[in-house]
């Protein structure tokens, strides 16, 4: 039985930054994700560190709180963010009065903006729209969320945090109506461990409601899926918003080698399971090619959804429900934490931790603002020519991954999917989709023993069968003819369906 | 390069190649051009006829209304693969099997996978029972593990040997020198294998894998098979070279490398295509033209968001009609609709009717509702279509 003080439920930004600052406070802690880290909305988000501007005209205070962490995180997590910069552009037929409103909040909040005429934000993304009227300059920031996860966990693990990634909570202990632990299930070998807290945290986001129901409470929230699609290679090096108010496909992020647009906004009742739709790709490409007209044929080589947890239980418009967060005391031992989103991370964990403090009666106050994140010395980031030192030995081509990167992050991480691979090496994220790449990341992780070889081949199946869920939507182009090689492979050389 | 040829094959793919050799032996004077090395040197160099049956003629005469086997009479289907047969033996690439009878052969994933007619370094790659079978792995081969195989065969055990490179291009091309034989043949008699089987992934040689496959048969007294192995593939590189020297030795034109910029017509002949070379352009005329172009792996057609086209002379192509439905949800369920696009065609391999061209012939997957992963009939399609078309087209030049 393991025995701490805090028990965080839910492997996302939110528990993660929960973690480290509980052990910057010094408050013994242990997390728990069903999945890999970043796994539900946190790692199925743009990755688009807000300066603000999106929701500095009907949510301020959402605003506020982005501005203030954009600044935080530049400071704190320079190896996990990109500092593009972004445009908001206004397109002919987007109203005059909104921009002026729009610059005024921004002023008023403090968000920096310049005004750009057409031409020189032409000069600054030539894929733009030629035909814009103009563009409002504002610090927004690419962000790499499983870094993210991954650092603020850094700190947790060297102050003695216990982490169990893919471990499912199947039961919160109760005694004398107060929760005290939790009963968790390895999810390849179903072993069961007990837990035992005085606080337990719930930060499982799209789950939460399902971990507050096993606690006997029940939380005010709604569920809004976003899809986003993912381009081919970088059609433009800032951050691209429509400036008009949120509406589907109006953000476009660029991320490491690609771009990421999106999003659409769909209610939906359960969290797992997720489908995007061909018409919400479809409307997604339309209106990103509004701001870049070459995502009107761009090859885009995959789609991803997540679910936002809003507050509320209204569930008719995700869109009009604030994007700040809120948190809830059950007053019986646990905290649940929903709304609020990737940028405001740091954020959230420390207002959760005062209230934890609070309940401890404890004082310490926290420093997750000012101490930079642990770790960053070791990140290489992308570089190029570090990839090609090895060329010889690449198994993944689309992203130069080589096979001692693989076989480095299979001895210290023990991976059970080949996401676990995917998130620390960025083995398969690129046009292929790890088509030829997860047969032999497999084929690594099986020389190195750590998975039985039954486990290997239905380890590679659920791959295959949610990489081409990712896909399906974007077959047309270049990556129908690619799918089709694929298929080929998979089925007419290896003939793996006979498995 | 300028030129005037009884038969301008469009696309040098199986298809392509089948027929362009088939009006060769013709006597006609044939010309070949291919955007670049086709998606033969990217299978596994084995003729799938018709998986999913013991029986592939059997299952061809039940196949739906509407399939390009349909337009192939059996006799020809057989006649075609024996003609394949004979070309094959003649490259020094002798292909096992009959058409009349489906195999198995070890996959490198350990499974089983269907197939008709197979290159000879793949004959006895077949289960029986309890066999012995030892796996030979290269170091650093990053498309072949071992365990993969192991962990489907009873009986079984694996070594690994140095060949100083990790590609299997590579690899072959040390095979085709005799000390490296040599050399590889003394490290597997010193590995004191079992009586059994011993299994490689293919890469014994690019251009001579007969005589490579027989001297290490000989220098060891060991049985050997081959794995094709994920794309390139060595097989279907051989496949392709052969059929390639095949046609030159029949005296065909190769323009290699070529995309075609311009194609020529009056009414309902197509005269010519202006080919877009580096330096200057050239104009390739012929009497008649085979389209063989393959499907979208190819190149032949191409997909936008909601409609397909062909990608040469613009042809009318059937196709599922909403995006939503090309493609079924399972990933492993083999046959997604959008595989039945392609140009429908008459008996003789012409367009359908209502499309003007007189002069043209089709062959291979860009033919409507061939639907080659489903039936698993990829390359025996190919010589059956090409072979038959080429024969439709040369009742038409006479």
């Amino acid at each position: 039985m393991i025995v701490r003080d805090v028990i965080i439920i839910g492997g996302g930004s939110t528990g993660c930054g929960v973690a480290r600052d509980l052990a910057l406070r010094g408050i013994s802690h242990c997390l728990i994700e069903k999945g890999d880290f970043a796994a539900g909305a946190t790692g199925a988000c743009h990755g688009l560190l807000h300066s603000g501007g999106r929701y500095v005209v009907a949510d301020p205070t959402a605003a506020e709180e982005c501005i203030s962490e954009n600044r935080v995180l530049r400071k704190i997590g320079r190896k996990c963010v990109e500092q593009t910069g972004g445009l908001f552009v206004r397109l002919p037929g987007d109203s005059k009065k909104y921009r002026d409103i729009f610059l005024i909040n921004c002023d008023r909040l403090g968000i920096e903006t310049e005004v750009l005429s057409s031409t020189r934000a032409l000069e600054l993304v030539p894929s733009l729209n030629p035909l814009l009227e103009e563009a409002v300059r504002v610090p927004d920031c690419s962000i790499d969320p499983f870094r993210l996860c991954m650092l603020n966990i850094v700190s947790s693990k060297a102050r003695g945090g216990e982490i169990l990634t893919h471990h499912e909570v199947i039961e919160i202990i109760k005694e004398r109506g107060r929760c005290v632990g939790v009963k968790v299930k390895e999810k390849t070998s179903s072993s069961i461990k007990e837990i035992r807290g005085k606080v337990i945290v719930n930060a499982s986001g799209a789950w939460a409601q399902r971990i507050a129901m096993l606690a006997g409470s029940s939380l005010p929230m709604t569920l809004s899926k976003g899809s986003l699609v993912v381009t081919n290679h970088r059609l433009s090096n800032m951050v691209i918003n429509r400036l008009r108010p949120p509406s589907d496909g109006d953000i476009i992020v660029p991320n490491e080698a690609v771009c990421l647009a999106g999003t659409s906004s769909v209610g939906v009742d359960v969290p797992d399971n997720l489908n995007v739709s061909d018409g919400e790709v479809e409307v997604i490409a339309r209106e990103a090619a509004s701001m870049i007209p070459e995502f009107e044929d761009v090859r885009l080589i995959r789609t991803y959804a997540g679910v936002r947890a809003l507050l509320s239980s209204d569930p008719c418009d995700g869109r009009q429900i604030s994007r700040s967060f809120k948190i809830i005391d059950h007053k019986n031992g646990l905290f649940s934490i929903i709304g609020g989103k990737l940028s405001t991370y740091r954020l959230m964990a420390e207002k959760l931790c005062d209230a934890v403090m609070r309940e401890f009666g404890l004082k310490k106050t926290c420093v997750t603002a000012e101490k930079p994140l642990e770790g960053q010395e070791e990140l290489r980031g992308y570089p190029l020519s570090s990839r090609l030192e090895s060329l010889k030995d690449i198994v993944c081509e689309c992203e130069l991954v080589s096979r001692s990167e693989v076989e480095r992050v299979i001895q210290k991480i023990n991976p059970k999917h080949i996401g676990d691979i995917q998130h620390r090496t960025r083995l398969g994220m690129g046009p292929c989709q790890g088509g030829f790449c997860s047969y032999r990341a497999i084929g690594i992780m099986q020389e190195t023993g750590k998975i039985s070889q039954e486990e290997s081949i239905q380890i590679l199946k659920e791959f295959l069968q949610r990489r081409f869920k990712g896909i399906k939507p974007v077959l047309w182009g270049d990556q129908l003819r690619e799918e089709q090689l694929i298929e080929y492979i998979y089925l007419g050389i290896l003939s793996m369906e006979s498995y | 390069m300028n030129g005037t040829y009884d038969a301008v094959v469009i696309g040098g793919g199986m298809s392509g190649l089948t027929a362009a050799i088939t009006l060769c032996n013709a006597g006609k004077t044939v010309s070949v051009i291919s955007k670049g090395d086709p998606v033969c040197c990217l299978s596994t160099g084995c003729i799938d006829v018709l998986n999913g049956t013991e029986r592939p003629l059997k299952g061809i005469s039940e196949l739906p209304f509407g399939h390009p086997y349909g337009f192939v009479a059996e006799d020809l289907i057989i006649e075609a693969h024996e003609h394949f047969l004979k070309i094959v033996a003649e490259g020094k690439i002798p292909y096992t099997g009959s058409i009349h009878e489906n195999r198995q052969i070890i996959t490198p994933l350990g499974t089983k996978k269907t197939t008709c007619l197979v290159p000879k370094t793949m004959e006895y790659s077949e289960y029986d029972g309890g066999d012995y079978v030892h796996v030979i792995s290269f170091k650093g081969l990053k498309d072949f593990y071992p365990t993969y195989i192991m962990m489907r065969l009873e009986n079984t055990g694996c070594s690994v040997f140095d060949a100083g490179i990790s590609s299997t291009i590579g690899i072959a091309e040390q095979f085709e020198d005799e000390h490296f034989r040599q050399t590889f043949a003394d490290w597997i008699l010193r590995q004191n294998i079992p009586d059994g089987k011993i299994t490689l992934p293919a890469v014994l040689g690019i251009r001579s894998s007969l005589s490579i496959y027989d001297d290490l048969s000989r220098r060891t007294g060991r049985i050997f098979f081959e794995i094709p192995t994920l794309p390139p593939s060595l097989p279907g590189i051989r496949l392709f070279n052969c059929l390639k020297n095949a046609l030159i030795a029949r005296g065909g034109q190769l323009y290699w490398g070529s995309e075609i910029a311009s194609v020529e017509k009056l009414g309902t002949i197509i005269e010519g295509v202006t080919l877009k070379n580096p330096g200057r352009v050239a104009r390739v005329q012929g009497k008649a033209f085979i389209l063989a172009t393959g499907s979208f792996i190819s190149g032949g057609l191409f997909a936008g968001m909601d409609t397909v086209h062909e990608t040469v002379l613009d042809l009318p192509v059937y196709y599922p009609e909403n995006r939503k439905f090309w493609f079924k949800e399972d990933f492993f369920s083999r046959g997604h609709e959008i595989e039945k696009a392609g140009v429908e065609v008459d008996a003789s391999f012409r367009p359908m009717a209502d499309v003007a061209f007189k002069n043209l012939f089709l062959c291979g997957s860009i033919i409507a509702r061939s639907e080659v992963m489903k039936y698993g009939c990829g390359h025996g399609l190919a010589i059956a279509t090409g072979y038959a078309a080429a024969r439709s087209c040369e009742g038409f030049i006479k």
